[in-house]
C-alpha cells in the first residue's frame, strides 16, 4: 500500500487486503499518517483523504506483487453548472446575433 | 467546445498539454496520467489551467476546488490554479481558512492561453485532431514546452 502525502511517498507497514474497499483504505491510511505510522512520510494530525482515488494494479514482471497507491483525484468540471453558464453565454450570443440582423 | 487542460511550469509556460481522449465539453476526467506528470515533475511546475465553456468571467466549480486542494496536499505546496472562459481568465489561489477556500482573481491574457482556447474548441473526430499522450516528452524537449504550442499530431485514418 503505497501513498503520496505531503510532497513525500510512502508504504503502509503492513500490506492490506487487495480487495478491501476504497473506504477501507482511505481510513487506513488517515489514521496511520496522523499517527506518523508510515515510513517517510511526516505525522499530520490533520491528514484528510476524502479527495483521494484509490489505484489498484495488479503483479507484472518487473513488480511480482500487487500494488495498491492512494493518489489525489485530477477532474476538473461541474457539469450542472458548466452546462447553465454555457446555455447562459450562448443565449446572450443567440440574442445579440438577432439584435444585429433585425437592424 | 472541448475542455482542455495544461500544467505550466515555474516560468508560467505550458509543460505538458492535458487532452485526454475522454474530455469532454463540461469536464476533464479524473487522470492517473495527469498525475503522474505532475508528480514526476513537482519541483518544475508553478500550476494548471484548465478552460470552461462559454464567455464571461469563470470561477471554479467545486469539483475542481476540492481537485486543487486534494493535489496540493499530495504535493505538500500550494499551486496556482488558472481557469479561462472564451473571453476572460482568472487565477486561483488557496487563501484558507478552509481546505476549499480559493480566492480567484481576473489576470491578463497570457500567451499559451490562446492556445489553450483553440484546443478547446477543437472536438476529437471531427478535425481528426488528437493530444499525444507521451509522458516520456513531458518536461523534457516537448515540442510544446515554453512555446506556447500545442502538443497535437494528426490523426491517422
Amino acid at each position: 500500500m503505497n501513498v503520496t502525502y505531503g510532497g513525500k511517498n510512502g508504504d503502509l507497514p503492513d500490506p492490506v487486503h487487495f480487495d478491501a474497499t476504497d473506504g477501507d483504505i482511505r481510513g487506513w491510511v488517515t489514521e496511520a499518517v496522523r499517527g506518523g505510522n508510515i515510513p517517510g512520510i511526516d505525522a499530520d494530525p490533520g491528514a484528510d483523504f476524502h479527495d483521494f482515488v484509490v489505484d489498484r494494479f495488479e503483479a507484472n514482471d518487473a513488480r511480482p506483487h500487487r500494488l495498491i497507491q492512494l493518489r489525489p483525484k485530477t477532474p476538473f468540471g461541474d457539469h450542472e453548472a458548466r452546462v447553465r453558464a454555457a446555455i447562459d453565454w450562448a443565449t446572450v450570443e443567440f440574442a445579440n446575433t438577432l439584435a444585429k440582423l433585425a437592424q | 467546445m472541448m475542455e482542455a487542460g495544461v500544467v505550466l511550469d515555474l516560468d508560467i509556460k505550458p509543460f505538458y498539454w492535458h487532452l485526454p481522449a475522454d474530455r469532454t465539453n463540461i469536464a476533464l476526467p479524473d487522470s492517473r496520467p495527469l498525475w503522474d506528470i505532475i508528480w514526476e515533475n513537482r519541483e518544475k511546475i508553478a500550476g494548471i489551467a484548465h478552460s470552461h465553456p462559454g464567455g464571461g468571467i469563470p470561477g471554479p466549480s467545486y469539483d475542481d476546488v476540492t481537485t486543487f486542494s486534494a493535489i496540493e496536499r499530495a504535493l505538500g505546496r500550494r499551486l496556482k490554479w488558472w481557469i479561462t472562459s472564451a473571453d476572460a481568465a482568472i487565477v486561483a489561489v488557496w487563501t484558507g481558512p478552509g481546505p476549499i477556500t480559493y480566492s480567484s482573481t481576473p489576470c491578463t491574457e497570457l500567451e499559451w492561453m490562446k492556445t489553450l482556447r483553440q484546443v478547446s474548441q477543437r472536438v476529437q473526430g471531427n478535425e481528426g485532431i488528437e493530444k499525444e499522450q507521451d509522458h516520456d516528452h513531458a518536461g523534457t524537449d516537448s515540442p510544446g514546452r515554453g512555446e506556447g504550442e500545442c502538443h497535437i499530431r494528426r490523426q491517422e485514418r
